[in-house]
Formats: structure tokens, sequence, C-alpha cells
């Protein structure tokens, strides 16, 4: 039965997109550079029906709008500013995911807002070329030339021009390693990543923003893909992380700032937001649940918090960093408690479809 | 206000409210006319100031740009997804695409080839998007997918009935005076409320009336309803043989936020101040950058002026 999440019925692949064969467990493309950290026997990327049934069914009922619970979160959050409306001319705090982020950083691992941003790296132009392709896929169907379809999507985008001169600039055995990197994720995403039926309104780069406390503060999210009709009774919208490097803790707190974003902004929050991972085909998925939406309107109210200290000189000296990223960023393991996710998540990574068996590593062991 | 698609439908749609008079009309033209010959007083004779939705907001949220240089223009996505997006919903409220996603494609496609054999242009950036790569392609018609989805999720179209237009030409009216300032108003929808022999023809309220869609990017800002009654205000002026909206609903889609105004002669006296106050800001502009000469539009970077029009929404930060 088609959930009402739908409008209209599910029509996908039966099968992954593309060819299956020559892509057996395990394989890794030729990549000697990989290296696989640990196998778990009989584990494989989800692909097709398989992989948007994980993405639609998360054993858990879809949230319903709750004005209550948003009201305590948007005040929660926005607490301390005042609640009348801004001035047209003065301008808010916006707070994303990158500057949550930061805010957070313990002073080992704090980046200040203004600084020059992070050296291109091959990894990073990878995760670029990879979202201009996925976006692609989603949109179109296909990718042909995945290097040279990439590199016309991002020079259409002129905020990325400085990547795209340094990618231009790259010794021939560094383009040599990207493009066998970026062909490589591009085979796996025609392979695995579902047809999605235009009745689901899939859209990506999709903009979400939550103006709180009369404009003074701007939640700011953008997300890679979003289904589904926007929320009104029931929760109805899907959204879905491209990411092309290795899981990192980092990564379900973005994920749970896009759930809270989509909260505020909506009636009803999306019910699902997910981590896609294209090297390996892992999909992380957490169901949208109040006890979620509410660890990340802590960690969001930290994050203001700490980005109004620091704007004033009043960050204590004695400033504790449960959430600082940099520090949370050790393999994954069972014994590492989760600040972010409450016990009702653990779900999603006690399911057998989506648990951590296996992380190829990229060259230079840094996620994109 | 609430989220139901049905419900927003219905109040787009509802009988609406007494007209605006044509004595009221009169009246905020006048001031109007009043007003920006007075801010323009001290402006050279010539150039043309144009004022359209973008510019009123930033005039208002970053007075600091007004009247600055524009870039040169070139083609990106940004520009194109409007027009395409627009063709897309205009597609699948005639029921022949299920979905933006699906119609944007095609709808590019046939463009192209009818500019090839012809010369037409439908959407002036033809010979643009046939120069691009697949993988620029696939950028514009993502850009344009994701513009036009919530546009289409927004109403149950077939509400609207016939009178419905998706796009068309923008309004615009020409202040009279010895500088020309220019008007412009662009909306997303217009709908036909209250045809004749309609409810209203039976109370003689407001027969012939209408109601805007406006499309922004970011959030609602506090001033949003004299920002709507804006493009009342300039469909107003334009054609005087036809009544004044009755109302305008702006769809924010980033922030999940629709606002609707029924207009009436006080929102309108409002926005004709907002014109007043961004006209001045240019002509001040203009007056310390002399360098700038020749037509200055306000609208900036918001696409006003490109054929597509495309409205840019301010960059992610």
């Amino acid at each position: 039965m088609t959930p009402a999440v739908h409008t209209g019925p599910m029509i996908t692949t039966g099968a992954p997109r593309g060819e299956q064969q020559g892509r057996g467990r395990g394989s890794r493309g030729s990549d000697d550079t990989a290296r696989a950290v640990s196998v778990s026997a009989g584990w494989q990327p989800l692909a097709g029906a398989a992989l948007l049934d994980r993405l639609r069914h998360t054993g858990r009922a879809r949230p319903t709008a709750d004005p209550a619970l948003a009201a305590d979160l948007r005040s929660f959050v926005a607490a301390g500013f005042d609640d009348t409306p801004a001035g047209a001319v003065a301008s808010g705090l916006v707070v994303t995911k990158d500057r949550l982020t930061r805010a957070l950083a313990c002073p080992s691992h704090r980046v200040a807002d203004g600084s020059p941003a992070r050296p291109f790296t091959v990894p990073l132009a990878c995760g670029a070329l990879v979202d201009v392709l996925f976006r692609q896929l989603v949109t179109v169907g296909t990718v042909g030339d995945a290097m040279v379809d990439a590199l016309d999507g991002l020079a259409l985008d002129e905020h990325q021009a400085p990547l795209v001169a340094w990618i231009g600039q790259l010794a021939h055995a560094e383009r040599s390693e990207l493009r066998a990197e970026v062909e490589r994720q591009s085979d796996g995403l025609r392979r695995r990543w579902p047809a999605l039926d235009p009745s689901w309104l899939p859209r990506t780069r999709e903009t979400l923003r939550a103006s709180l406390a009369g404009g003074r503060v701007e939640l700011v999210a953008r997300v890679d893909l979003a289904l589904g009709r926007p929320a009104e009774d029931e929760a109805t919208v899907a959204i879905v992380e491209v990411t092309s490097g290795s899981r990192r803790p980092g990564h379900r707190d973005d994920l749970h700032v896009d759930a809270l974003v989509g909260a505020l902004r909506s009636s009803a929050p999306p019910f699902v937001v997910a981590t896609y991972y294209v090297r390996t085909g892992e999909l992380d998925v957490d169901p949208v649940t109040p006890d979620l939406l509410v660890s990340a309107a802590r960690r969001c109210r930290a994050g203001i918090d700490a980005m109004v200290s620091a704007d004033a000189g009043t960050r204590p000296a004695a400033f504790d960093h449960p959430y600082c990223a940099g520090c949370a960023e050790l393999p994954l393991r069972a014994d590492r408690p989760d600040r972010s996710a409450p016990s009702a998540t653990v779900s999603s990574v006690s399911d057998p479809r989506t648990a951590v068996t296996e992380v190829v590593l990229f060259p230079q062991e840094r996620a994109a | 206000m609430s989220h139901s698609t049905g419900t927003r439908t219905d109040a787009l749609l509802a009988v609406p409210p007494r007209p605006v008079g044509d004595d009221a009309r009169a009246r905020v033209r006048d001031r109007l006319v009043d007003g920006v010959a007075g801010a323009v007083a001290g402006l050279p004779p010539g150039g043309l100031v144009e004022v359209a939705l973008p510019s009123l907001r930033r005039a208002r949220s970053r007075p600091e740009s007004v009247g600055l240089a524009e870039p040169d223009f070139a083609w990106k996505p940004v520009f194109a997804r409007r027009s395409l997006g627009l063709a897309a919903v205009r597609a699948c409220v005639e029921g022949r695409f299920g979905g933006p996603a699906a119609a944007v494609g095609p709808l590019a496609d046939r463009a192209v080839d009818e500019w090839r054999r012809s010369g037409w242009r439908t959407f002036h950036w033809e010979p643009w998007f046939d120069g691009l790569g697949a993988g620029g392609r696939a950028a514009v018609l993502a850009e344009a997918t994701t513009w036009a989805t919530p546009l289409w999720a927004a109403f149950d179209w077939a509400e609207f009935g016939p009178g419905v237009v998706l796009g068309g030409a923008d309004d615009q009216w020409t202040c009279p005076g010895p500088r020309a300032v220019r008007l412009k108003g662009r909306c997303e929808v217009r709908v036909t409320i209250d045809p004749p022999g309609g409810p209203a023809d039976t109370t003689g309220t407001a027969v012939g009336a209408s109601a805007l869609v406006s499309v922004s990017g970011g959030s609602p800002g506090g001033d949003w309803p004299e920002e709507l009654s804006y493009l009342a205000l300039v469909a107003g002026l334009r054609s005087t043989d036809r009544p004044v909206p009755a109302r305008v609903l702006g769809l924010w889609p980033e922030a999940g936020a629709h606002r609707m105004v029924e207009v009436d002669g006080g929102l309108l006296g409002a926005a004709a101040d907002r014109v007043v106050t961004t006209v001045a800001l240019t002509a001040v502009a203009r007056s310390n950058a002399p360098d700038v000469g020749g037509t200055v539009s306000t609208a900036s970077e918001e696409g006003f002026g490109v054929e597509d029009g495309a409205a840019v929404e301010p960059a992610l930060v």
C-alpha cells in the first residue's frame, strides 16, 4: 500500500538502475588505495526499490502536526532573543549547519567565521562533483561521462569557480585519481539509486528556512534531496543528504538540524532524514521523533549561545564542548556514546541492512 | 495561517471584499506622482529609474546597495528557472505531466528544437541552454524543478478553472514627469476570482476581480503587506479599466510560509510610499555616483530586466 506521503502510486525500478553484474559483495572497484576497515558477511548495499523502501518504511508511525511541540522548540531555540519583530534593517543571526559546527567546536578544533576556506583537496573536489552527479541522476536519470558532466554542472555554479579552477590545474596523477573516484562513485549511483516517480515531487538542493524571534534568528539548511508533498496534518517529507566520503558523527548532527528546520517551518516535521553514502552505498536512516527534534534543538541552542557569546567576547574560559564534531571524529564504535540521538533512533543503526559493516576509506582518509 | 493546500486555494478564491474604487485609486496615483516628483527633483533629466518588488525589499533591508552598478549579465540556472518552472507548472495544470520533475526536460527540449527550427525563442535562454553540456543542462533542469515544485504543490489547481494565468507579461506603469520612473510588477499566477455571473454579481461588490500570487525567496519580512500590495498597485495603475486586484498571496517556499493581503486604499498608499522611498534612495545613490549614469534599475541582481526575469534569491549564507 502506498503511504499517504506519496502523491501518486509508487513506481520505481524493480532493480538497481543500470547493470548489476561485476559488482558483487566486497568488490570495491579498481582503486588500490581503498581498503576495507571492517567487513561483515552478508551485507551488501541497498539498491533500487529496496533502498526506497528503507527510506519510506521507518518502522515508526509518521509524526503528525504538533503545534505545541513546534512552539516549544521555537521558543527554546531562540530563547533570550526579543520576540518583537526585528527592524527591517536589522540583520538577524543566520544559523547554518556549518556555522553551528564551527561554533560548537572546542578550542583545538575551532575555525573562526571568516577564516580562510579550508584548502581544496581531491576528496573535497570529489564530494562537490558527486553532488552534481547525484542531482543530475535524480533530475534526468542518466549520467554520461561522469567527470565531464560533473564539471559541466559545477561550472554553472559561480560560487564553485575557485574549485573548478583548482581542478583544472591538477597534475595528471591527481586528476586521474579524482576521475577514477568520481567514476567509481557515479557507477555506484547509477547501479543503486532508484528512479523517483515525479509524483513524489523530488527536488534537489532545496533550501529550508525557519525564522525565529521575529526574524532575529534564522535557521537555514540546504538539503540534497527532498521528497514528498509539503506536510499538512501528517509528516510527508523525506530528506536525504548525500556524501561521497566515509561516515562521520557530524553527519547525523547535520541531519538532525535538517529535521529541526523542517519541523519549524512546516506544520509537521519530515518523517525521516537520511544520509546516503555514495561510495559504499550505505544509507543511514533516522526516523524523526520528538526526542530527535528536542535533541537537535538543544544542540542548536548551544550553538546559538556560543555564537552570541563569541560575538560579544563573553565566551567563558571553561566553555564545555560536548558537541564538538572534531572531538567526536573517531571511528564509530559501539561504545561511543551518541550524544545527538536519543535511544529511539538506535534502530537505524542496529538494522542489519544499514549497519556499519564496511567502511572504505577514501584516499587521504578524509571525508569530502 | 493554515498550511492546507485546500484552505489556501479556498482563501484565494473567496468572494472578494469591496474593491478599491476609482476615487481611491486616483488618490493613490496622485500621491505617488507627487512623491516621486519630489524624490527625483535633484536628478538631472534623462535616464530611467526602474522599481520592482525586489528593489523595494532591498531598499529596506540593504539601503546601502541601492543604485550600485549592475554586474554584466550572463545566463545562469537561477535566471532560467522561473520561466521554465512556470511552463512546467502550466503543463502540469493542463494534465500533460504528473509533476514538474517530469515536465522540465521535455519542455526545455521542445523549446530548443523550436528555436533551432524557427529562430523563435520561447524563453530567451534557448541558445545558452543548447550550448551547455549534459551536466550543465541537468543543473538548469534541476534548478527549475526545485523552483516549480512548491508552487505546484501549493494549490488545488483544478479549483481555479480556466481563469488562471501562469506567468505572462509584467505589469508596468511609468510615472509621468520630467524624469522617467517605471514601476514593474511581476507575479507568478493571476486568478480570476469573480467572473461575471459569479457570486459577487448578485451583490455588486467586485465583478471581474482578480487575485495575484507571488513567489519569493527567503522569509517574509515584517513589511510583507506593503510589499504584496505593491503588485496590486502596479497592476491597478497599469490598467484603470480593470479592478485593482482584490488580494495578493505571497509564497515563500523556503520558509514554508504564505501570507495574503486583502487590498484596500490604505495598503495601496503604503505601497506607494515605499516606492517613493525607494526612488529617493536611488536618486541619492545616483547623485553620489555620477559615473553610473543611464538607466538605473533598482531591481539589481533579482533578475528584473532579464527577459526571463527570474527572481534570484539571496545567496545562501
